[in-house]
């Protein structure tokens, strides 16, 4: 071997490893929005065929910025793969709904419970799929040479998180947070980064008096709105009208108090919706606190300090650029289908070429503005989540990552596909 | 050119982060513990994998390997002598944006092949399985489709049955009715029986569902002055019966949405495109369909020996009520272009009117009974 006399000189020194308790996201806003435009405008043109690359390419954005104590994620999966295991869900997928759709078709009585059941069977396998997706993503995520990766049986999580959801609709979400902490316990105990088991602390009892008095100012009126409404308005006389006929009918539903019961019922909603929009960035950011100070791997803990005012302002920015779209389009489109539809003069045989062009032009504007807002969405709201939640974590032991030891495994796209087939999505 | 530098090296078996110190020699990357200056890996330049890292960092692996040791390069001068040492590795990105041009090209030749395949490959195929769809089966599609149908169309008016024919005084018009499509039905000569019923709707139009089934609305009745015209109308439904139309329009149907749904997967704005297309398509190709069924009609009026013009003197008045819209979704042709080909397609005839005048009458009241 030659002489390495000159290792001794070298020029520059690797960089100052920046505090050990701190993770730090270094991707620049613009660059995202660069992709992203770029991948809408190749989603268009592709009819949607590019969104395996565009997935990719946003997911290597986002792992490669993120650094944890000085070093960084790695996302090593390709858009190939996720192609391919698109392909073989639909093969899987293809017959049942072709099954489906002739079930829907075949007797009537098997027609309602054909709804039902398929509603309940896409249902679990979007939770299958779901759970398959993250263990492909994590399996994918490597870090100091390491790969994560997730056991655990996606038939388990996909039942018991229909048994939680069911449980989510009768108990009108006072059960979210049990719900939460169960099924994430589920996840990270079958999370692993190497030969390190992941843990998740949280407590669904906290949560839930953290949050049941959000829930009570958004559902109490709605219920005490239909209650009342209930109360003030008396079904029988309505029936007994119905009966004579029209004329008395008005003047039974007068007295069985049908205006008063349908404003308490109007009003409840009202402020349902309203108090949902205002106060579903404290809720999440609320979650998202409690959801990263339960993680756990090993002795490694993460406390979050994220900010409700952070959620607040992002939201803030999605909405207004969300208005400016919505305002660019209107007026764009008003334009456009002035022009349009105005020189339509034609008639006879002239027609159909103009048609289609009317009906291309009309659904190229919808795809457009879909594009726009999910571009609009994912660089105002996805990427300071992903910003944000990492950088607010503060991280203790954290020398428990430079002891882990590599495991085998591997986790098939196939569930990434299932997933993208039945349109369950994420990040 | 740099001979060596320093990196950062994770083995892949321990998550420990080693300073290493690396030679570029002839052919090989040789990376040495700083500290021992032990070698822990020999890399080759052609079979050096380049990372996706952020900006500023040179992430390397291995080509193949299952275990991802990494070599982090920060170092600017060491990170372009491997560049130039090594073919794979491109800081550039030359490469790269060469790979992800023919992944778009080729994506766009799929999305050609898929229109193409939607607007052309669909019919052809239905076209070609239809005839193969054994008869019990269609009848079997007729029945369930039947009673959707029934549901959709049933307004549910007065307490008055759906089916004209069965009440007071309408069993002369259901007579009357039965005689009529017998006598098509008999000149048809098809392979599968009819089930003709007049029913309470108030459009002028006429249905023909799989499985032999055909709806004639009440308000077509209304409309038409003589029963030659309403022969006419049922010999059309009767012409999508003979060419099976039901079950292709199915087959078509169910092709485009499991092509255009399906494979469109998660693509925001997705369904527009999968509604958009199925409406276009659909239409033009029940043009066609429509056009077949009317040379039909005419053929078997001739057949049956009735007025094989009567057709288009109704279509004309019909579609003097009817509204210049969206032609392209109309499921019928232009009217003109319709009237032109029955007119055009009839043949020289001295026709007898198919029912009795008196007969005609009974039709006539077939919903009303009086």
């Amino acid at each position: 071997m030659t002489a390495v006399t000159s290792f001794d000189a070298a020029p520059t020194d690797p960089p100052p490893v920046p505090p050990a308790n701190g993770v730090v996201f270094n991707g620049a806003e613009s660059p995202f929005w660069r992709l992203l435009a770029r991948g809408a405008a190749l989603l268009l043109v592709t009819l949607g065929i590019y969104r395996f690359w565009l997935q990719t390419d946003v997911r290597r954005f986002l792992w490669n910025n993120t650094e944890i104590a000085g070093d960084y994620l790695e996302y090593i999966g390709t858009a190939r793969e996720l192609l391919l295991g698109f392909l073989v869900a639909i093969v899987f997928l293809g017959p049942l709904y072709a099954i489906f759709g002739l079930a829907s078709l075949a007797a009537q009585w098997l027609q309602q419970l054909a709804g039902l059941f398929s509603l309940v069977a896409l249902a679990v396998l979007g939770q299958f799929a779901v759970y398959r997706a993250r263990r492909y993503r994590l399996s994918r995520t490597v870090y100091r040479g390491i790969r994560f990766h997730q056991t655990g049986s996606a038939w388990r999580y996909a039942i018991c998180a229909m048994f939680w959801w069911g449980m989510i609709g009768m108990t009108l979400g006072l059960a979210y947070p049990w719900a939460q902490a169960s099924l994430e316990r589920f996840k990270m105990r079958n999370t692993f980064y190497g030969d390190l088991r992941g843990e998740f602390i949280g407590s669904g009892t906290r949560l839930f008096f953290r949050g049941v008095l959000l829930w009570f100012v958004v559902v109490a009126p709605f219920v005490l709105g239909l209650i009342v409404a209930g109360a003030m308005f008396d079904g029988t006389l309505v029936g007994e009208a119905a009966k004579q006929g029209t004329r008395s009918g008005t003047n039974a539903l007068d007295a069985a108090g049908t205006g008063p019961a349908a404003a308490a019922a109007i009003l409840g909603t009202i402020w349902l919706v309203v108090a949902v929009a205002v106060l579903y960035p404290t809720f999440q950011a609320m979650v998202l606190r409690w959801w990263i100070s339960g993680l756990r791997f090993g002795e490694l803990t993460a406390t979050s300090h994220l900010r409700t005012g952070t959620v607040y302002r992002l939201y803030w920015r999605f909405a207004w650029m969300s208005l400016v779209l919505a305002l660019v389009v209107g007026v764009v489109g008003f334009f456009a289908a002035k022009v349009v539809f105005g020189a339509d003069t034609s008639a006879g045989g002239q027609r159909m070429p103009f048609e289609v062009v009317e009906i291309s032009l009309a659904i190229g504007f919808y795809v457009i503005t879909a594009l726009a807002y999910s571009t609009i969405y994912q660089a105002t709201v996805k990427l300071p989540f992903w910003r944000h939640g990492f950088e607010s974590a503060e991280l203790k032991n954290v020398e428990v990552l430079d002891r882990v030891r590599a495991a085998p495994a591997t986790g098939s796209p196939v569930g990434e596909g299932f997933a993208d087939a039945l349109h369950v999505g994420g990040i | 050119m740099l001979a060596a530098g320093k990196a950062i090296f994770f083995d892949g078996v321990t998550s420990a982060k080693r300073l290493v110190l690396i030679e570029l020699a002839p052919d090989v990357l040789v990376i040495r513990d700083e500290e021992h200056r032990d070698v822990l890996a020999h890399w080759r330049y052609d079979r050096l994998d380049q990372i996706a890292a952020p900006s500023g960092l040179l992430r390397l692996g291995e080509i193949g390997a299952v275990i991802p040791a990494r070599l982090e390069v920060r170092d600017p001068a060491l990170a372009s002598a491997i560049d130039e040492a090594s073919v794979p590795v491109d800081r550039s990105g030359a490469r790269e944006q060469r790979s992800r041009l023919k992944v778009i090209g080729w994506s766009v030749v799929a999305v050609v092949v898929l229109v193409l395949a939607a607007v052309f490959g669909v019919p052809a195929l239905a076209d070609k399985i239809a005839p193969l769809v054994p008869l019990r089966a269609e009848r079997w599609l007729g029945e369930a489709v039947d009673g959707q149908v029934r549901k959709m169309l049933d307004t549910g008016s007065a307490n008055r049955p759906f089916e004209c024919g069965g009440g007071a005084g309408e069993g002369p018009g259901r007579a009357a009715l039965g005689k009529l499509v017998g006598k098509l039905e008999k000149a048809a000569a098809l392979s599968v029986p009819l089930d003709t019923k007049v029913v309470r709707r108030s459009e002028a139009n006429a249905v023909a569902l799989p499985g032999g089934h055909i709806y004639v609305f009440e308000g077509l009745l209304v409309k038409s002055e003589s029963a030659d015209e309403v022969a006419g109308i049922i010999a059309h439904e009767i012409g999508h019966v003979a060419h099976r139309d039901g079950m292709r329009s199915l087959l078509q149907s169910a092709g485009l949405s499991f092509m255009f749904g399906m494979l469109l997967g998660d693509f925001v704005g997705g369904t527009a495109v999968v509604i958009g297309a199925r409406a276009v398509l659909r239409s033009s190709y029940t043009r066609e369909v429509e056009s077949a069924a009317d040379r039909y009609a005419v053929d078997l009026m001739n057949r049956a020996g009735g007025d094989q013009r009567a057709l288009a003197v109704v279509l004309n008045r019909i579609a003097g009520a009817i509204h210049p819209g969206m032609e392209i979704l109309r499921d019928h042709p232009d009217t003109q272009a319709r009237v032109k080909l029955i007119n055009d397609l009839a043949t020289a005839s001295a026709p007898q009117p198919l029912l009795e005048p008196s007969e005609w009458a009974a039709l006539k009241r077939i919903c009303t009974g009086r």
